[in-house]
């Protein structure tokens, strides 16, 4: 049997609330977070607007980080303390502990401000000191700095499901014996690029309500964040007197191979990876207590993770819980699917599944504007995007 | 655990594309570096670079229409047809929900950027076109790869800079040992850019003129652009079916200098850990290495820190190793070059040839080991290392081994 990998802490931070407390407590009381964003005047959204690390980080070294790196590195402090292996004092960072991050359009404001630079004053006037911030992994980077990180650190991008291909991509390191803790999640910011590329794609939604699997519902609302897990073998959680909080247990993964910006609503890819995931948990559909939908308000999205929802569960999925947090958090991104798999341990936890923001009955599925009791030990959690990138992980409550 | 083959190899570089062309190429010592041609370098202190010279999309893609596709998914995409080729598979007949895609880069698809800042700045934000942005996040080169070929297994980028091969290549290992896929293309792309020309050229660190990798003169990289995919497959499952194999996947490493976002660790302690951890991953020493397959990018820091880790981990029997740097031919190719690099490391073990550092001139006695100067040398290697360092002092190294049959 391949070692188990627990989950031993969680850093969040989200519109919603800051660290997991607020987050969860935000969550269950039914609350949503978006909101018309001052950043970006005409649109709605889930966004952190003038956000201060200083709390989380202090003063040093931050001026060279830009949201992204922030983001991270505050979700990362989190975790790293909750987790009891907060690097700072010691001289050289753990050897063995790193991070490993999921995003989507990453550093995309830093490089497109990096050219515009070049391009309005001339190439031989930019700051070199900017370059290094346009790299795709200067946010795990940089968040290596900050924390004195020295192990695996690594980036991974699967468009919308890059935050459990991250958690997925840990535990196997993990698992292969590479390194003794990891963090692992996703980030994402908000920028003025890439809300031009919401906005002019049309998808977002225009009433400024994500509605996930509503009929009325009329497209996503984009969102910002960063969620870690701090992953460790159970030996070596247990090692250090830790109780851990959940267990990963399978991962599965699809590709649709159809468009870069557009969902198969066929939902083969999605079914897939959702299989995958409990064949690899060595589980049945019927353990699932709840599921974590990936579902953001999307015409296309929705429609076909409920139909993939449909050949995974059958008839058995309307009496299984499901919430679409994306209701509450936005879209965010390459931040997503780790927010999802942090709402998962939240509601295995609680032994209760949280409220869909707004959510009133949907056909089919049982989704609720309430948080409702659950049983079971099993959490399905989905991460699928339009770029034909399908992820799905099953968490489990940890017992010995 | 399952043995992992390389069974295809598909390139395009600046000193030319398929594996033949380009491993002839590499063993004469041709040069892929001129004048840059695709911006004008006018406005700019250095105006070498590598660019690829031979490459037409449409000679190689089916499904993708070029006109749409970001350069360095066409490149991408090219290569994977051509490593499937390689491979003796028919992409018409995988079993695409059992064939993966793992790729690294550097800067995912930034024509796309440029783009959106030229529209920007000649006619105002609202011109910007609606399809540029969904264009540029990097997971869209795997995602190309998998609609050109159909493939539905998993699909991951790794975007960790210039070490960024070696880390997909390492994932496409972990697939095929965890049994999640039987086929995985793995390697790297990226497109040549303004932006990462300027801001190499604004750290002082392009040559003015060539690429002198371990020279006493070596004065910088040259940015480079191009893709490698590998085939690889379980062993087993590739000696079955009678597959050419280059080499075996015997291990890797990673690390993080948590040091400086581009400066590397002075003592190459991130260098020596990724070492170290493919060296026993591989269930290998020091000894048992034959060739290095050096980041080597000419810069004067890059070439002293990789030189001191190696004579720091492998001591006196450092002289002993050949390390030889292709980018002195083809020039950094940033997220392609440590996969450009494990083709070459494939070849030399199929082949018994390494490649020579070209371009070396006067021993540097901070550089003190064999660099294989300037002529191709058959040395038969059994065991191989790839370094690649990158931006945020991300370190890989992948451990290749010769395939006894």
């Amino acid at each position: 049997m391949s070692p188990r990998v627990v989950v031993t802490a969680a850093g969040v931070i989200s519109p919603l609330g800051a660290g997991l407390e607020n987050f969860g407590c935000a969550l269950y009381s039914g609350k949503s977070a978006l909101a018309p964003a001052a950043r970006f005047p005409g649109v709605t959204a889930a966004d952190l607007g003038e956000f201060n690390p200083q709390p989380w980080l202090g003063n040093k070294g931050i001026r060279v980080l830009d949201r992204s790196a922030r983001l991270l590195a505050v979700a990362a402090q989190m975790a790293l303390t909750g987790a009891g292996l907060s690097q700072e004092g010691a001289e050289t960072g753990d050897p063995d502990l790193g991070l490993v991050c999921g995003t989507v359009f990453g550093s995309v404001h830093s490089i497109t401000s990096f050219d515009w630079s070049g391009l309005t004053e001339g190439p031989t006037l930019v700051n070199p000191m900017e370059f290094p911030n346009t790299v795709i992994n200067a946010p795990a980077g940089q968040a290596a700095i900050k924390h004195k990180l020295r192990g695996v650190n690594s980036t991974v991008c699967a468009g919308l499901a890059s935050g459990l291909y991250a958690i997925h991509y840990a535990a196997e390191f993990l698992r292969f014996g590479r390194a003794r803790a990891l963090m692992a999640g996703g980030v994402e910011e908000l920028c003025e690029e890439s809300v031009l590329g919401f906005r002019k794609t049309g998808v977002m939604s225009e009433s400024g309500c994500a509605r996930p699997f509503d009929e009325a519902r009329d497209g996503v609302i984009p969102g910002e964040g960063s969620a870690l897990w701090m992953l460790e073998l159970d030996d070596a959680a247990k090692a250090r007197g830790r109780v851990p909080w959940v267990e990963i247990c399978g991962f599965g993964s699809a590709q649709d191979a159809h468009s870069i910006c557009g969902f198969d609503v066929r939902g083969e890819g999605a079914a897939e990876a959702m299989e995958q995931a409990l064949m690899f948990s060595d589980i049945a559909p019927e353990q699932v207590a709840c599921i974590i939908a990936s579902a953001s308000g999307s015409r296309a999205g929705d429609a076909m993770e409920a139909r993939a929802l449909d050949a995974v569960f059958g008839d058995r999925l309307a009496d299984i819980p499901l919430c679409a947090p994306k209701a509450a958090f936005g879209e965010a991104m390459g931040a997503s699917g780790a927010m999802g798999a942090v709402v998962a341990g939240l509601a295995l936890q609680q032994q209760q599944i949280p409220p869909t923001a707004g959510a009133g009955a949907r056909k089919g599925l049982r989704i609720s504007g309430e948080a409702a009791p659950i049983a079971g030990e099993y959490a399905l959690v989905n991460a699928f995007g339009c770029d034909g990138n399908n992820a799905s992980l099953v968490v489990r409550l940890w017992k010995n | 655990m399952t043995r992992v083959a390389i069974t295809g190899i598909g390139v395009i570089t600046p000193i030319g594309s398929g594996r033949q062309r380009f491993w002839d190429a590499l063993l004469a010592g041709t040069s892929g570096i001129r004048p840059v041609a695709s911006f004008d370098t006018a406005p700019f202190p250095v105006h070498i670079g590598a660019e690829v010279q031979d490459f037409a999309p449409e000679q190689h893609l089916r499904r993708l229409n070029p006109s749409t596709t970001g350069r360095a998914s066409q490149l991408a995409a090219a290569a994977a047809r051509m490593a499937l080729c390689d491979a003796g598979l028919d992409a018409e007949r995988l079993d695409v929900r059992r064939t993966g895609v793992s790729m690294g880069t550097t800067s995912g698809e930034p024509l796309f950027i440029e783009k959106y800042n030229n529209v920007r700045k000649a006619e105002g934000e609202e011109a910007i076109p609606a399809d540029i942005m969904p264009r540029y996040p990097c997971h869209v080169i795997p995602t190309h790869i998998a609609m050109e070929l159909g493939i539905r297994g998993p699909c991951l980028m790794i975007p960790t800079a210039c070490a960024a091969g070696n880390y997909a290549i390492g994932y496409g290992f972990d697939v095929i040992r965890s049994g999640r896929a039987e086929v995985m293309l793995a390697g790297g792309a990226d497109a040549f850019s303004r932006i990462t020309y300027m801001g190499f050229s604004r750290l002082g660190a392009i040559a003015p003129k060539r690429c002198q990798p371990f020279d006493k003169n070596r004065k910088g990289m040259v940015p480079g652009e191009g893709a490698a995919i590998l085939v690889l497959e379980p062993l087993e499952a590739a000696s079955a079916r009678g597959a050419t194999i280059y080499a075996e996947v015997l291990g890797y490493g990673v690390s993080c200098d948590s040091h400086h976002m581009t400066a590397a660790h002075p003592q190459g302690d991130g260098a020596i850990r990724a070492m170290v951890a493919a060296m026993r991953e591989s269930g290998i020493s020091p000894d048992d290495v034959d060739y290095i397959s050096a980041h080597g990018t000419g810069t004067p820091t890059n070439d002293r820190v990789e030189s001191l880790a190696v004579r720091t981990l492998f001591g006196d029997g450092a002289s002993a190793v050949p390390m030889s740097s292709i980018k002195s031919m083809i020039g950094h190719t940033m997220g392609a070059a440590s996969a450009i690099e494990a083709a070459a490391c494939s070849m030399a073990l199929k082949s018994g040839w390494v490649p020579p550092t070209m371009n070396y001139e006067e021993p540097d006695p901070e550089c003190d080991l064999d660099y294989v100067p300037n002529e191709a040398r058959k040395i038969d290697p059994r065991v191989v290392l790839n370094n690649a360092y990158a931006f945020g002092g991300n370190n890989a190294s992948l451990c290749l081994g010769r395939y006894e049959g």
